[in-house]
């Protein structure tokens, strides 16, 4: 501090008050995070008091942060009365998503790299992808639900339709976004052909197959949830339902919480880990932000309600349903940081 | 530029110059284009219309012609305009609110403090299913129509935040400043430089918001609703009418496309044709 | 002794109305020993020109080859961008572009990155490093094959001018070391001067309008006198080919 340079024999300056921390951290964004959930209790609390006096035979209806409370703890502990406890549950659902997620993602890189590689194909294709796309889940759900009836086929194929579009055209945006300059490079050095399929061309799909991925999985997961609600007889969208139908609020506010703790575990956690150790070549940004920058403009535009926020985020770019911007995959290297 | 032809009579045949054969090979691309795709129609249609028949039971899965034809008889109760109407009306008053709330709460959360307030509130908007809330509102609120209502409002909410604040926070403070040094007035300001940059950021929330909410609408009426499209689709599943199940559901998607797409795009396209030269 | 050979070459592209003639009708022999720069406006044609003898573009009409002893020689090629793969490390980029994964070639790969001062680099991503860096990573790749000839295609032309000094005088030594051909395109005449033994002038067209040795000592200093007067001569070409510019 220049303070002590300008006086040399001054003596050195009073330690800062604690009062002044404490302000800080009031004001700072950490303290109003903290102090949203206490404002959700409240506004849960009073409104419980409101609703009881206006319309008092819901007293019933509504649940008390309590019960909820207790209810999860019970789940938790894996005593229930519903006929799967927590675990099964989620067990059985996630095992539906995982056979769905395999066959949209290995379908859907067939289809969306023949779409990138053959205008025919992609005029064959596109429009129903594009229709596919706009589908509400739901009518995947009780179309499924009445066509299969109970069992894993009705949700696994509404997850297959959900995710599917997503897959191809994400896959079709990597094969139209080779780094052709780096192919050029290594046909001027003579490299072999496997080699250029197994360092350049798998490596810059990555990122598409990624965000592939990433969809698949956000929007397989609601597209399963809903389709277990209406065609199901096991499952976490089942189990919801089942608690709804046996008017235990606090059932379906309870499992709504273990959606969303599954949902932020999964999808936050699990994909930015992955992001971080597939990407680390990324200069600067790692995490999801990276991803989102090889999101199909089309993608996007459809993946409003997609799970995360940074992906939200990046869908402020963009615009149409239709043809592809150009992007710039590879700022890393066009950009010249001049110090040598 | 044609070869230049010699005094003397030439060989009848004319060479076609580069620009013609250029031009001409743009036009086989573009039917070659054209043709995929009808016969990607055709396909599909052809496939749907085959598995009705052969692969699955026809009251399992009704035939496009089928579905056509229930669509007429339909539109003739003059069921179908009355649940349109219904519907669209509930999309029409949630997605305001929805709209009003999201862009309150973007540009609340350029505060630092209210930013961390509402940021779980968004991340949780955005990632849990609408079923969620869907079923919440029914079991609280049964069959008022403030249960759908409010269903709408949380699910869609997000998306707008997300887009608004991202608009705010990154209007161009250089040329808002530009504009103050040169006294510019705040009601031209905002004119030329405010609300151009905020309105991609606006309309790409509208459109997605959109999405989302005429979904949610849908399934809310499957649940809490005694009218509407998503009730009429119930009442169909569970008398096992599925070519009437069908019917709805195309319907409505036929209309929910031609609203996102073509209403939406055409404004898009109007507003903000100088963003063409900048995509390349 | 490696030999280039260019024989009526003709590069064309588009059609009709919008034909553009990149190359017109090129002659010219480089063998042993030389540094030859191509030096021209922007759009003459010196980045199709290596293009070809690169392999990456295929020629209208005319000829082009590239031999050491009479057998097809081997080819190294620097990039105007370092055009280094960004998802592997900087030694993996230098494998890359080998014939094998030997230790040898591994020893050998180090030294050249030793060359060029990034010797403790290998293990980091292209991300990790400055442009400048990952141009001498790009330029330690290409005399890392050990070729017979080299193709650089203004290599130095997005670096800021104190890093781009130095990465000449660093080619500059690899070259005199290690005696091998360097086909060297560049825009600014002042570097080819500093660095060729020849220079081929191309006007715009594509027409190949001068070729000159520079038959100065090495290593040149920009502020020698003798260096300055070769420049100007190159200079005074530059307008006679202004003046019989194809339009």
């Amino acid at each position: 501090m220049t303070a002590v340079l300008d006086r040399p024999n001054a003596p050195a300056p009073a330690p800062r008050k604690p009062k002044r921390s404490v302000g800080r951290f009031l004001r700072s964004s950490l303290s109003g995070r903290l102090t949203f959930p206490l404002v959700v209790l409240a506004t849960w609390l009073l409104s419980i008091q409101l609703v009881t006096a206006i319309w008092p035979f819901t007293v019933d209806v509504l649940p008390t942060p309590w019960q909820v409370g207790e209810f999860m703890w019970g789940e938790i502990r894996g005593d229930t009365l519903a006929p799967y406890n927590l675990y099964e549950t989620f067990g059985i659902s996630l095992r539906r998503l995982a056979v769905g997620m395999a066959i949209a993602i290995a379908l859907g890189t067939v289809i969306g790299v023949a779409m990138g590689l053959s205008k025919s194909v992609n005029a064959f294709f596109n429009d129903w992808v594009v229709a596919i796309l706009a589908m509400p889940n739901l009518a995947w759900a009780l179309f499924a639900s009445l066509a299969f009836g109970f069992g894993n086929t009705g949700p696994i194929l509404t997850v297959v339709l959900t995710g599917i579009p997503f897959v191809i055209i994400n896959v079709r945006e990597g094969v139209r976004n080779t780094p052709s300059d780096l192919f050029d490079m290594a046909r001027a050095f003579d490299v072999p052909r496997r080699d250029v399929i197994r360092h350049v061309l798998i490596p810059s799909l990555m990122p598409f197959l990624f965000a592939a991925s990433r969809y698949a999985f956000a929007l397989g997961w609601k597209g399963l949830v809903v389709a277990e609600v209406f065609g199901g007889q096991d499952g976490a969208g089942w189990t919801i339902k089942f608690w709804y139908d046996a008017h235990r609020a606090h059932g379906v506010v309870g499992y709504a919480l273990f959606f969303v703790i599954f949902a932020l575990v999964f999808e936050k956690f699990m994909f930015d880990q992955l992001s971080k150790r597939l990407f680390k070549w990324r200069p600067e940004v790692n995490g999801p932000e990276v991803v989102e920058q090889a999101f199909d403009p089309a993608a996007q535009a459809a993946a409003a309600g997609s799970s995360t926020t940074s992906a939200a985020l990046e869908s402020i770019n963009q615009t149409t349903l239709g043809p592809p911007t150009e992007r710039e995959p590879r700022e890393a290297e066009t950009r010249s940081k001049n110090d040598g | 530029m044609t070869t230049e032809l010699a005094p003397e009579p030439t060989a009848t045949h004319t060479s076609t110059t580069g620009a013609e054969q250029a031009r001409a090979a743009k036009m086989k691309e573009r039917r070659q284009v054209w043709t995929w795709r009808i016969a990607g129609y055709a396909f599909f249609l052809g496939l749907w219309e085959f598995a009705s028949g052969r692969l699955m039971d026809e009251t399992l899965l009704p035939g496009p012609t089928t579905v056509f034809r229930t669509f007429g008889e339909l539109w003739s109760t003059g069921e179908v305009p009355g649940a349109f109407a219904t519907t669209l009306t509930r999309i029409g008053i949630g997605f305001t609110i929805a709209f009003v709330v999201g862009s309150l709460i973007g540009v609340l959360m350029q505060n630092r403090w209210l930013n961390g307030f509402f940021r779980d509130a968004v991340t949780v908007g955005v990632t849990t299913p609408g079923l969620i809330w869907a079923l919440l509102t029914a079991i609280i609120f049964g069959n008022r129509p403030a249960g759908p209502l409010i269903a709408i409002v949380v699910t869609t909410f997000a998306i707008i935040t997300v887009n608004v604040a991202e608009g705010i926070k990154s209007l161009p403070k250089d040329l808002i400043d530009m504009g103050k040094s040169f006294n510019v007035g705040v009601l031209r300001r905002n004119r030329h430089i405010v609300i151009p940059h905020l309105a991609p950021f606006i309309f790409t929330g509208v459109r997605f918001g959109f999405s989302i909410a005429w979904k949610v609408t849908v399934l809310t009426e499957v649940f809490a609703a005694s009218k509407g499209i998503g009730f009429e689709m119930r009442t169909a599943t569970q008398l096992f009418r599925l070519d009437e199940f069908l019917t709805w559901i195309l319907a409505f998607y036929v209309l929910a496309l031609f609203l996102e797409k073509v209403v939406l795009e055409r404004i898009e396209r109007r507003f903000f044709a100088w963003r063409g030269e900048l995509k390349s | 002794m490696a030999e280039i050979t260019v024989r009526n070459l003709h590069k064309e592209f588009g059609l009709g109305e919008d034909k553009v003639v990149a190359l017109e009708d090129v002659n010219l022999e480089v063998s042993g020993h030389a540094f030859v720069s191509i030096v021209g406006a922007s759009g003459c044609g010196k980045s199709t020109l290596l293009n070809i003898l690169s392999g990456i573009e295929t020629p209208t009409s005319g000829s082009v080859g590239i031999t050491q002893d009479g057998k097809p020689a081997d080819a190294g090629y620097v990039f105007q961008a370092a055009r280094l793969l960004p998802w592997r490390s900087v030694m993996d980029n230098m494998l890359f572009v080998q014939k094998d994964r030997s230790d040898e070639t591994r020893q050998r790969c180090q030294r050249y990155l030793e060359m060029v001062q990034l010797g403790d680099k290998g293990s980091k991503y292209p991300g990790e490093l400055s442009g400048g860096m990952q141009q001498r990573v790009g330029i330690a790749r290409a005399f890392s094959t050990e070729p017979d000839v080299l193709f650089m295609d203004e290599p130095f032309s997005h670096l800021d001018a104190i890093t781009a000094r130095t990465l000449r005088s660093e080619l500059h030594s690899i070259w005199a070391e290690t005696g091998k051909t360097v086909m060297f395109v560049t825009h600014d005449v002042g570097e080819a001067v500093e660095l060729s033994d020849r220079i081929l002038v191309f006007a715009k067209g594509g027409r190949l309008a001068d070729d000159r040795k520079i038959e100065l000592p090495f290593p040149r200093d920009v502020a020698d006198q003798t260096v300055a007067i070769a420049k100007a001569d190159v200079f005074r070409t530059f307008e006679e080919i202004g003046a019989l510019a194809v339009s």
